[in-house]
């Protein structure tokens, strides 16, 4: 296995009652990739995301992030190893703040104990002071700064999807999975959330993993595309190759 | 023969609980709603039942007065309370059934007293014995436990023949598909709740058979117990249900046979834990995942 | 624009303080100088431990986002454990008192151990389910268990460890209140109300959600064994029919009343509910009738409760007040500039 790779996955798949959802995923992800997943409607592209973080148990293969099997670990330790993500349905903690839905996701490592919390010692003040300033930071990626007050779910939907990635960001991954980010943007906020992934990717030189439907996203940001169809993998390459690619063409025109 | 009597007695119990189960499981699988307000349903099934005997009706006007007004009850309930909240959160919902709940209890004790009243059974069902063997059991345990089957027998040919039932099998499986396919969601809904009454105004007679002493709380622990029997047979699984109360009942008869009759109540609750931590879907449910 | 005033923290907790004792202070006094008629001093107790079990069992409906259906159990474990050890008599009064609130407390907390590891795996009405299993199984044990806890014939509570004076009970009701509130404004409160909103998203977020889910358990039932043990202090006998299903859900009708998820609603409603039945005796017959009805209107009409999930913060009206004053005069300089 080679130590540039943050993520990767051997023979991956999960059966739902019989019927095979994914099978036979592989996939090998660079330290600063940005890379796309994409598949028609109900190829298991979501599913994939789910086998990645646990939220499934996968039946067959592994996960490795940085070399380390993914095995036993459930979507808490996957987590801490580095695997963050947005979801395709946005789950935001609606009734909290923008400010509090960082914070949740900074929660391991604001870090101090209950004591801390009850007696109000100084850790619990440095660390909640130092927990502001960094989702201040991190919340000025996407000019978001002046919502900190605002509840989430009280948000326009760009934002909300906007904000969720900031979130996931704020849990210091290694590799950060972007399920369908752009889904309901218009061009103008596509092209913005475009520089800004770029912008994440080289900024905190993290890999990009992005399921999405919007092609001129897709291949213009992504370094590497896999296609998924019916669960299997059927074509990996850059997007130059991918477009050229007859089974690809296929899957996509329904031929 | 003891163990044949005490049998047939945990059998009459069970069947009770079965019914009652059923008004349960139906209502969960439809709504997802811990109907609270079950049990209080029965308990006023069983004072209706209780003056029409003593106003002298014929028990089968008594009985079809009961299972009406059971069944008119709950569609009241419905429509006033739960339908309001069908979009809200289930917590909403649930803490609703709660309110219905106290306030059918607190409404019975303010118009029929709290004192225990004694409930006619030999006008309702004959009296006598019949002997198995060395065993003798009563008319009551057999009608109980025959009526309660005959039920349940009824209640799988509405939900598998007719076309109502198939409507409130195709919401239970996914409301917004078969609301897509034409099916008036609100009717079967209304529908299912009215089809638990009746089931639940059946037990009430049987209750009251059983136990004829009524008052205005006989509801919350019987429809309680009922709910375990649901959820221990499976929720959404109609003989799931029958087994449950079933062996409910059983367990209770056997328990208080032993001698501890103080401990019945907890060990039924005891049961319905081991039963939710060793398979959650109980004896014949089946498995649901959130989708994510 | 104008930066906003913010009062520093440590002079709002000067505030607080100050104001707290003087309350205490003043309304002892008042009870010890017989200022209130015995009746009133004993609603005022009963209210003080009925905030504590509202504001408990608020740290899981309104915070956590589920609906345990036992809570009088815990509150029973409370009563008996403070009740059994009080009547021993092993220490000084004060330290008595101390010690027991805090055996109350801690075995109850135990208990929410107990009942909070199995809970956890469900959700919604099965958690209701199961957690009013357990607080009959514990209503059963305290009946059955003769010898501890002389059963259903109840606990003499002799007059010299009836400890439930307006101090004591009120000391506790104020370090509940502050032990929640800054609970929840940490990082711990944090990743509670996360799993409420969203407990897959809480998950990725890093969020040990077994953890916390059991925590809020434990921290909820600790802080009801101490409103047991404070019960148990204020009568002459414990009967264990007193905590069956129907003190759960008096418990519950405060806290959806005054509002899921809002400390301040529960303290408001607490007082309220408690203090209604005694203002309105001659509907007092009527009293469950009117609650139950308010619980299924309050949920068709205003789910919210009556105060949403407002808390009330002293520091906040008084920033209010002087960033008014301020811009006044601001509006004013700028206009002569």
């Amino acid at each position: 296995m080679q130590k540039s790779n943050v993520l990767e996955c051997v023979g991956l798949g999960i059966d739902f009652g019989g019927l095979t959802a994914v099978n036979d995923f592989n996939i090998e992800i660079g330290t600063t990739d940005i890379y796309g997943l994409i598949g028609p409607n109900g190829a298991g592209k979501t599913t994939v995301f789910n086998l990645l973080t646990k939220v499934y148990k996968p039946t067959r293969g592994s996960v490795f992030v940085n070399g380390v099997d993914t095995k036993n670990l459930n979507t808490v330790k996957a987590n801490k190893l580095g695997l963050a993500r947005t979801f395709q349905n946005i789950r935001l903690f609606q009734n909290m703040t923008v400010q509090e839905n960082v914070m949740v996701g900074l929660h391991n490592e604001i870090g101090y104990n209950l004591a801390s919390a009850i007696f109000r010692l100084p850790s619990y003040w440095r660390a909640e002071k130092k927990a502001k300033e960094r989702v201040c930071d991190l919340l000025s990626i996407f000019g978001m700064q002046d919502m900190i007050e605002h509840k989430a779910g009280s948000l326009p939907y760009g934002s909300q999807r906007r904000l969720e990635i900031v979130r996931a960001l704020a849990t210091s991954p290694k590799i950060l999975l972007l399920d369908e980010p752009a889904a309901g943007m218009n061009p103008a906020e596509t092209d913005e959330l475009m520089k800004n992934i770029q912008l994440i990717n080289e900024k905190f030189k993290i890999a990009v993993l992005l399921i999405e439907h919007d092609m001129k996203l897709v291949m213009g940001i992504c370094e590497k595309l896999a296609v998924l169809n019916y669960g299997m993998l059927i074509a990996k390459g850059t997007p130059a190759e991918i477009q050229s690619n007859p089974a690809v063409i296929e899957a996509y025109l329904g031929a | 023969m003891l163990f044949l009597s005490q049998l047939i007695n945990g059998l009459q119990l069970g069947s009770i609980y079965a019914l009652v189960a059923l008004g349960y499981n139906m209502v969960y699988g439809i709504v997802k709603l811990l109907n609270f307000a079950h049990g209080d349903i029965i308990m006023v099934g069983a004072y209706i039942a209780l003056f029409s005997l003593n106003y002298n009706h014929h028990p089968v006007v008594a009985a079809l007065l009961t299972v009406g007004g059971c069944t008119l009850l709950a569609i009241v309930i419905e429509k006033t309370a739960y339908s309001p909240l069908r979009l809200a959160p289930r917590l909403s919902l649930l803490i609703t059934a709660i309110g219905v709940s106290i306030l059918l209890q607190n409404l019975a004790q303010f118009f029929f007293e709290a004192r225990g009243r004694a409930f006619p059974a030999d006008r309702l069902l004959p009296t006598g014995t019949v002997s198995i063997g060395d065993a003798t059991v009563s008319y009551t345990s057999l009608l109980t436990i025959g009526i309660s089957v005959a039920s349940m027998i009824v209640l799988t040919f509405i939900v598998n023949k007719t076309k109502l039932g198939k409507a409130m099998r195709a919401v239970s499986e996914d409301t917004g598909a078969a609301q897509l396919m034409g099916v008036n969601v609100n009717v079967v809904i209304t529908f299912t709740f009215a089809v638990g009454a009746a089931l639940a105004g059946v037990g009430a007679l049987m209750y009251g058979v059983r136990f004829p002493l009524i008052t205005p709380t006989i509801g919350a622990m019987l429809g309680l117990k009922a709910f375990v029997a649901a959820v221990f047979g499976g929720i959404g699984s109609i003989p799931g249900a029958m087994i449950g109360g079933f062996m409910i009942g059983l367990l209770e008869v056997l328990v208080i046979h032993m001698g501890y009759s103080g401990w019945a109540d907890g060990v039924v609750f005891m049961l319905l834990i081991i039963v939710l931590l060793v398979r959650p879907t109980g004896i014949m449910g089946r498995n649901l995942m959130e989708k994510v | 624009m104008q930066k906003k005033f913010v009062i520093p923290v440590p002079v709002r907790y000067a505030i607080n303080t100050v104001l707290i004792a003087f309350f205490l202070i003043a309304a002892n006094s008042m009870i010890q100088g017989g200022g209130l008629g015995r009746a009133q001093t004993a609603i005022i107790i009963q209210i003080g431990y009925f905030i504590i079990l509202a504001v408990s069992l608020n740290i899981i409906t309104g915070y956590l986002g589920q609906l345990p259906l036992g809570h009088a159990g815990f509150m029973a474990v409370g009563a008996y454990a403070a009740a059994i050890f009080w009547r021993y008599h092993f220490l000084p009064d004060t330290a008595n008192i101390i010690a027991g609130l805090i055996i109350a407390g801690v075995v109850a907390g135990l208990f929410g151990l107990l009942i909070g590891i199995p809970a956890l795996r469900f959700k919604g009405d099965y958690l209701a389910i199961i957690t009013l299993g357990f607080g009959e199984i514990i209503r059963v044990l305290i009946v059955n268990l003769d010898w501890l806890t002389n059963g259903a014939r109840g606990l003499q509570m002799p007059r010299s460890v009836r400890y439930s004076s307006f101090l004591v009970v009120y000391i506790c009701v104020i370090l509940t209140c502050i032990f929640i509130h800054v609970i929840m404004k940490s990082r711990h409160g944090r990743a509670i109300l996360s799993i409420r909103d969203n407990e897959i998203a809480a998950e990725s977020c890093g969020v040990n959600t077994v953890y916390y889910k059991v925590a809020a358990f434990v921290i909820s039932a600790f802080l009801a064994g101490i409103a047991g043990a404070l019960y148990a202090g204020n009568f002459a006998v414990l009967i264990p029919s007193e905590f069956d299903f129907m003190m759960s859900i008096n418990i519950l009708m405060i806290v959806v009343l005054g509002g899921l998820g809002s400390m301040f609603g529960s303290v408001v409603a607490a007082a309220v509910l408690t203090y209604l039945p005694f203002l309105l005796v001659p509907l007092a017959e009527y009293r469950m009738i009117i609650f139950s009805l308010m619980l299924i209107l309050m949920m068709i009409f205003k789910p919210s409760g009556l105060m949403g999930s407002y808390d009330f913060s002293l520091s906040r009206i008084l920033e209010k007040i002087i960033n008014f004053v301020i811009s006044k005069k601001g509006g004013k300089n700028d206009a002569k500039v």
